[in-house]
């Protein structure tokens, strides 16, 4: 495979627009390309350091003999882990923002109170940078509770690779601790659920990819009464609601003063829903990934604990349980969780594509 | 103290849209667009003041317009039959309309369209009895980067003046406006509230906002009246112009009939906001 050609041929061959489908392709077989070659050279020094074994100086055969068992060791790891990881095919949404809903369960207050926590969670994961990602995060739609905390939230995640690691986050979220509001000291259990969703920019070009409405599927409606309306209502009324009819998914959004901005945002989320729809369809069709994707796919599924009293995270779908409980909700911690289940994932994936070319 | 903010709005407002207009009050201080404090806000919007003026602003299609008491504040249904209204026309730079607004206030609805549509391709004209709409549909004007006249440069771009006359008077248009006719098109969110529904207005308006922008006699109609005489003597209108006049809740096929009766028009239509009230009527030439 010589890429270097390939890559001479991109601007004289194609316009820019299919340049940039090209170099993505090119990036995506840049690792490949580099285990290989490292493997060719690791390979080459072992050849060279054989004969050495054999030198009449015991020294120089002692210093061999440890070239040759580290020499080895490398390339065992090459065949362990570092190709088995480059078989996975590389992820199609590798390039997505994410469009994260939240949404409180059961608890009541107690359970807005939660949701306000995870918000500041999110939000500080991304402002310490801790995944090293310099992602951006902006809350687009927040509906706050009357007694404190957070009802419900919607929020997005600018930046590459937002998607494929926050994705995991989806998923019934579980409080046990007492809350602020509890007098008798006794312990409730609260839940909040969170919904990540890819995010499509509107101006982006989807690289040939088809739309996911036309306008005719539509309804585009305004809420509430004005009564008279025009000169003899000043109140601001800017809430929209939008309908796509064939899936007859609603979006409303009410957020923003502006009526316009309202409904740019009701548009964001309808094609980041459709694009979910049609994401899990395609993951449905590839038989082979739906064994490990039953640990993620189910929405209503509890998937992590935050137990107060012993100050422990657990997650549910790998038994991973931490005893980090402060720093994850200071958003630090949690890229250990996000880390691990992405790893899982990936042997997951790994195992079913064994599995497949075994039968 | 946000609690207790939030419960004394509440009760004026409803407890959802006290959430949401103290969100919008935090917003504004939060981007020093403002330096009231939100205690402060809370207070004024318990006297009734609408939150725009509160504020200093209201969005307007993609544009962010600022209000000053008393001038009318942008309203929904004007911003939707002007964006409708800037989709059924197309002027070019190379063949450029000549624009003409009557009782402009905040210069919201030509500074959309001039907004809109590309540049170079409209010349807007804004008449107002209010020499202080006039102040501030010039500060919107700058604010949207919208010029009063030509720099001389070669790029291309639309322009913004504004009249300070009275549209009802019997020596309109002025010389000076007169120069610039005939006109593609007017627009015009003229006043049309008939005194009977005034006096029951809500506080918000009432005590806010200028009588003049919204007070139209017993029936609610003499402003109508009053632009039909001006299409019909004065010779503003280009050879296929339109007219787009927003009108009251209940109005719209009085000032249909009124502007037929004018035999100006090959055909006039009615268009209806998104609250399915009949709210413009569109008369063309």
């Amino acid at each position: 495979m010589d890429l270097l050609f390939k890559y001479s041929q991109i601007s004289e061959d194609v316009s820019l627009q299919d340049d940039k489908v090209v170099l993505r392709r090119f990036k995506e077989l840049e690792p490949i390309e580099d285990a290989w070659n490292k493997w060719l050279s690791t390979r080459k020094e072992l050849d060279d350091a054989i004969p050495m074994l054999a030198d009449p100086d015991p020294s120089m055969a002692s210093l061999a003999d440890e070239e040759v068992s580290a020499l080895t060791e490398t390339l065992s790891t090459f065949l362990q882990s570092t190709f088995p990881s480059l078989l996975l095919p590389p992820s199609p949404t590798a390039h997505l923002s994410a469009l994260m809903e939240l949404k409180s369960g059961v608890g009541g207050s107690e359970a807005s109170l939660f949701l306000g926590d995870l918000l500041r969670m999110y939000q500080r994961l991304v402002n310490n940078n801790t995944m090293g990602m310099n992602w951006t995060a902006s809350v687009v739609a927040q509906n706050d509770a009357e007694g404190g905390g957070v009802k419900d939230a919607t929020v997005e995640f600018r930046g590459e690779g937002a998607y494929d690691a926050l994705r995991w986050e989806s998923g019934v979220h579980r409080v046990q601790r007492v809350p602020a509001t509890e007098t008798a000291g006794r312990t409730h259990t609260s839940t909040v659920a969170v919904v990540v969703l890819p995010l499509v920019e509107e101006s982006s070009p989807h690289d040939g990819e088809e739309e996911l409405f036309t306008m005719d599927e539509i309804k585009l409606e305004v809420m509430r009464s004005r009564g008279a309306g025009g000169q003899h209502v000043n109140k601001t009324e800017s809430a929209v609601r939008l309908t796509h009819i064939p899936t007859g998914i609603t979006v409303s959004m009410q957020d923003q003063r502006s009526q316009h901005q309202n409904r740019r945002l009701a548009f964001q989320v309808l094609r980041s829903r459709l694009l979910d729809i049609k994401l899990q369809r395609e993951m449905e069709a590839r038989r082979d990934t739906r064994r490990s994707l039953v640990k993620g796919a189910d929405r209503s599924e509890k998937i992590r604990t935050y137990n107060y009293a012993q100050g422990r995270v657990t997650d549910h779908r790998i038994g991973l349980t931490l005893k980090n409980l402060h720093s994850v909700l200071e958003g630090d911690g949690l890229h250990a969780f996000i880390e691990a289940v992405g790893r899982s994932y990936k042997e997951g994936l790994l195992a079913d594509m064994l599995e497949e070319k075994e039968k | 103290m946000f609690s207790r903010l939030l419960a004394t709005l509440s009760s004026a407002l409803g407890t959802p849209q006290a959430l949401r207009e103290l969100r919008w009050m935090q917003a504004a201080i939060d981007s020093r667009a403002s330096q009231l404090s939100l205690a402060d806000m809370v207070a004024r919007r318990l006297q009734h003041e609408p939150l725009q003026y509160i504020l200093g602003t209201q969005p307007f299609g993609p544009l962010n317009l600022l209000v000053r008491p008393p001038v009318l504040i942008p309203r929904p249904e004007t911003e939707h039959w002007a964006t409708v209204l800037a989709e059924s026309l197309s002027p070019t730079a190379q063949k450029p309309i000549s624009l003409l607004d009557l009782g402009t206030g905040s210069g919201c609805i030509p500074l959309l369209l001039c907004h809109l549509w590309p540049p170079g391709s409209v010349k807007a004209h804004a008449v107002d009895i209010s020499p202080h709409a006039l102040t501030l549909a010039q500060d919107n004007a700058a604010l949207c980067g919208i010029p009063s006249q030509l720099d001389g440069s070669k790029k291309p771009q639309n322009t913004f003046t504004v009249f300070n006359s009275d549209f009802l008077a019997e020596d309109f248009p002025s010389p000076a406006l007169r120069a610039n006719s005939p006109f593609d098109v007017i627009t015009s969110n003229p006043p049309y509230i008939p005194w009977k529904e005034y006096i029951e207005l809500p506080p918000s308006v009432l005590d806010y906002e200028d009588r003049r922008a919204l007070l139209a006699g017993s029936s609610g109609l003499d402003f109508y009246h009053a632009i039909a005489r001006l299409v019909s003597h004065k010779n503003l209108l280009a050879p296929s112009a339109i007219v787009a006049l927003e009108v009251g809740h209940n109005q719209a096929c009085a000032v249909e009939t009124i502007m037929r009766d004018t035999g100006c028009f090959r055909c006039t239509e009615i268009w209806t906001d998104p609250w399915g009230k009949q709210r413009t009527i569109i008369a063309r030439k």
